[in-house]
């Protein structure tokens, strides 16, 4: 339930195998192999980042928080695994989620504020007229059967904070890694503990030396934790690692008895390096033609 | 656009009001426009719109109609191609713009309302089977219960006013108490906990229904008073909430139990205030009625019994309430005592009689739950452990057991009413001898 993840509707409907989720996405494919070879569309998680990126656009103007993107970005996640991106506008699916977020979260914007700030951003993909969104919301309620309430991370990285002792600049680089994992599977894939103590490992393993202050993304650390960073987290597995200093040695004792499931925590891991390595083929502008294209020509808009 | 301030939304499957006559033909004009009505909109389907996959007719036979509020109606069905069973199927109505129903956005409470009870399982709080979102409208389709508490307290007034045996009582409370720890622990706040709201099943179990105001509580972005301002029908509202509290907690939902622990045993509302209207400005006015409802029986709150008062922000207006009566004529200390003893007289509550008794223990319960300051009032978790059920006996999970009387039958009726306007007033209770003031009291602004 709200408090209790274990009875939630996400763990029990909204959690996938990562053979599941694949074979959800080769049925689409091998329902309309037309469309698919007509419209290429760029890697999923580089979608992922220009729907983030848009998100954020949206949400500029009103007084939403990060989790209510979050949960937006998830709502979408969920709504794509239900339907075919190439049967739907991708722009009006973001305006409904971020819609529907913002009153789950309690932060409630007006239909017509969000269609009004969605037309300034996108105004060949947004109708004037909030019918439109207001259908698309029945549409992805329905996919979604009601089952609205998400956990996040965010909370169970408040917690660890004062177990771990984690210092500001930690929580700072754990809650990017956080937002971060909602531009890849891994919020469908792991519950939202093992993203958060994945988050606070790579943000106390892999704290960057230098201030550079990481705002919105912890891109920068990609590189550290390729070079140096697998090996210990191999370490993690094997309790009795000598190697690491104290700090890390301390959480490796606290993993070893919180009973979190490493291999998880190291796959989600994994899957965030790569994240970080699939960006640097990142193009808002191929994103922007490829979508304006297949909703152009299959009149998704209308 | 429906951006008014409409007037109070009953629970959902609470009592219907008026006692019509049941025709053949009228069930079949009420079926008819229900019919007509799906039919006209998908009609109105474009290719590339939302069609729900589940259609309500298809899977639901509609008998007849137990309420309506602000939120839509309430409709009793059952269960058609072998799916058994009596359900309540509780409709959204969906806004209008001329003639031509439009998609425009759903409330928040609606959305509120849908995810808390797609979340929820627990065996004291109303069960939700399934919820179809087709030709603009929601449907939720709960469990149908044959009884709730404001029917069964009325039915003791009929012919004359009779009490509810103590054993039922303690067995309510006890279920009552229990479903709203599971909510609070899950971080719920039911915020309208009132007799409507709390569902009987026919084998005698307590479900807590209408989470249309529920809300969840931890870490909330916005503080929990911005987003609709006064919730709570009145006569349940806690001290604190009139008293302009901005960051109320469970406790909210302990006060109403109170409220309704003593009209178990009264069968009146303890604290029967008059609501303050808004103003045109829509500032929320200082509930000055109900809260010296209150006082006359709790007394006037001192910084001893709730150090907090000093902080409130109609602090000031409780001191000006107090100054404006003569010494006399304000209770310094609490009645709650005699109150109680009174109560227990009246209705023939005592270890001698049939009725049984919830003698000092309950008394001590109802002072606990009905603490003014939210601080240290009891919580779900302590008031089930309390003597009361502690003591006595074991409770039944079926409030009937032993209880020779039958209530009757949630009314359903025939007539047909256009369903979509849903404009009939939410909980008025006609035929009843409190009704005068419900309707104006159970009114309470929605965001």
């Amino acid at each position: 339930m709200a408090a209790n993840y274990w009875a939630s509707t996400q763990r029990r409907h909204w959690l996938f195998t990562r053979e599941r989720l694949a074979e959800i996405r080769e049925s689409f494919k091998e329902k309309d192999k037309a469309a698919h070879s007509q419209f290429p569309l760029p890697d999923q998680r580089l979608l992922n980042i220009y729907f983030n990126q848009q998100l954020i656009k949206l949400g500029k103007r009103m007084a939403t928080r990060q989790q209510a993107l979050a949960t937006a970005q998830v709502y979408i996640k969920r709504y794509y695994t239900k339907n075919e991106i190439r049967n739907t506008n991708p722009y009006l699916v973001l305006t409904t989620a971020f819609y529907l977020a913002c009153k789950m979260e309690e932060c409630p914007q007006h239909i017509r504020f969000v269609v009004g700030e969605a037309r300034g951003l996108w105004p060949e993909f947004i109708a004037p007229d909030v019918s439109k969104v207001g259908e698309c919301e029945f549409s992805l309620i329905s996919e979604m059967q009601a089952q609205m309430i998400v956990h996040h991370p965010y909370r169970t990285l408040s917690e660890l904070q004062p177990e771990l002792s984690l210092t500001s600049d930690e929580i700072a680089l754990a809650w990017s890694v956080i937002n971060d994992h909602y531009l890849t599977d891994l919020s469908l894939l792991y519950p939202p503990h093992v993203i958060a103590v994945m988050a606070v490992i790579v943000a106390v393993v892999f704290k960057p030396s230098s201030q550079t202050g990481f705002h919105g993304s912890a891109a920068p650390i990609a590189g550290a934790m390729r070079d140096g960073g697998m090996n210990i987290l191999a370490a993690l597995g094997d309790k009795g690692g000598a190697g690491p200093p104290p700090r890390i040695q301390k959480l490796i004792a606290w993993l070893a008895e919180s009973e979190v499931d490493i291999k998880a925590v190291i796959e989600s891991t994994q899957e965030l390096v790569s994240l970080y390595e699939v960006w640097e083929q990142y193009s808002e502008k191929n994103c922007k033609e490829l979508l304006g294209r297949l909703v152009k020509s299959k009149s998704l808009d209308k | 656009m429906s951006l008014t301030n409409p007037p109070s939304s009953s629970g959902p499957l609470s009592a219907t009001t008026r006692p019509t006559a049941a025709t053949v033909s009228q069930s079949l004009s009420l079926k008819r426009s229900l019919q007509a009505a799906v039919e006209e909109n998908s009609r109105r389907q474009t290719g590339t719109g939302y069609t729900s996959k589940v259609r309500v007719r298809d899977k639901y036979h509609i008998v007849g109609f137990i309420s309506s509020g602000t939120y839509g109606r309430v409709y009793k069905a059952l269960g058609r191609n072998g799916q058994g069973g009596e359900f309540a199927i509780k409709k959204f109505k969906p806004d209008k713009e001329g003639d031509i129903i439009q998609y425009t956005g759903l409330s928040q409470s609606a959305i509120r309302e849908m995810a808390l009870c797609s979340e929820l399982d627990h065996a004291n709080v109303v069960q939700l089977a399934e919820i179809i979102l087709e030709d603009k409208c929601i449907f939720m389709v709960f469990e149908y219960t044959e009884h709730d508490l404001l029917q069964i307290i009325h039915h003791h007034t009929q012919p004359q006013r009779h009490p509810i045996p103590a054993t039922m009582v303690r067995s309510i409370l006890f279920q009552l108490l229990n479903g709203l720890l599971y909510l609070h622990t899950n971080w719920v706040l039911h915020r309208d906990l009132k007799p409507a709201n709390i569902l009987v099943t026919s084998s005698g179990a307590i479900r807590i229904g209408d989470l249309g105001l529920a809300r969840l509580f931890y870490k909330p972005l916005n503080s929990l008073f911005s987003g609709d301002k006064v919730v709570v029908t009145i006569w349940y509202r806690a001290p604190e909430l009139l008293m302009g509290s901005r960051h109320y907690t469970p406790a909210v939902d302990l006060w109403a139990v109170g409220c309704i622990f003593a009209e178990l045993l009264s069968l009146r509302p303890i604290f029967k205030g008059e609501e303050a209207k808004m103003d045109s400005k829509k500032t929320v006015p200082f509930q000055r009625n109900q809260m010296m409802k209150i006082i006359d029986i709790m007394g006037l709150p001192n910084k001893e019994n709730w150090p907090g008062i000093v902080h409130m922000p109609e602090f000031n207006q409780l001191q000006s309430l107090a100054m404006s009566r003569a010494p006399n004529h304000i209770s310094r200390t609490s009645n709650l005592g005699s109150w109680y003893q009174n109560c227990l007289k009246n209705g023939g509550y005592s270890p001698a009689s049939s009725v049984g008794t919830p003698g000092d223990d309950g008394f001590d319960l109802l002072s606990r739950l009905l603490d003014y300051d939210p601080t240290t009032r009891i919580t779900a978790q302590e008031a089930l452990e309390h003597p009361y059920f502690k003591n006595g006996g074991p409770i039944s999970a079926n409030c009937f057991e032993g209880f020779e009387g039958k209530y009757p039958h949630r009314r359903i009726t025939h007539d047909d009413n256009d369903i979509r306007t849903g404009s009939l007033p939410g909980t008025k209770r006609s035929g009843l001898p409190d009704d005068s003031l419900m309707g104006r009291a159970a009114k309470r602004l929605k965001e």
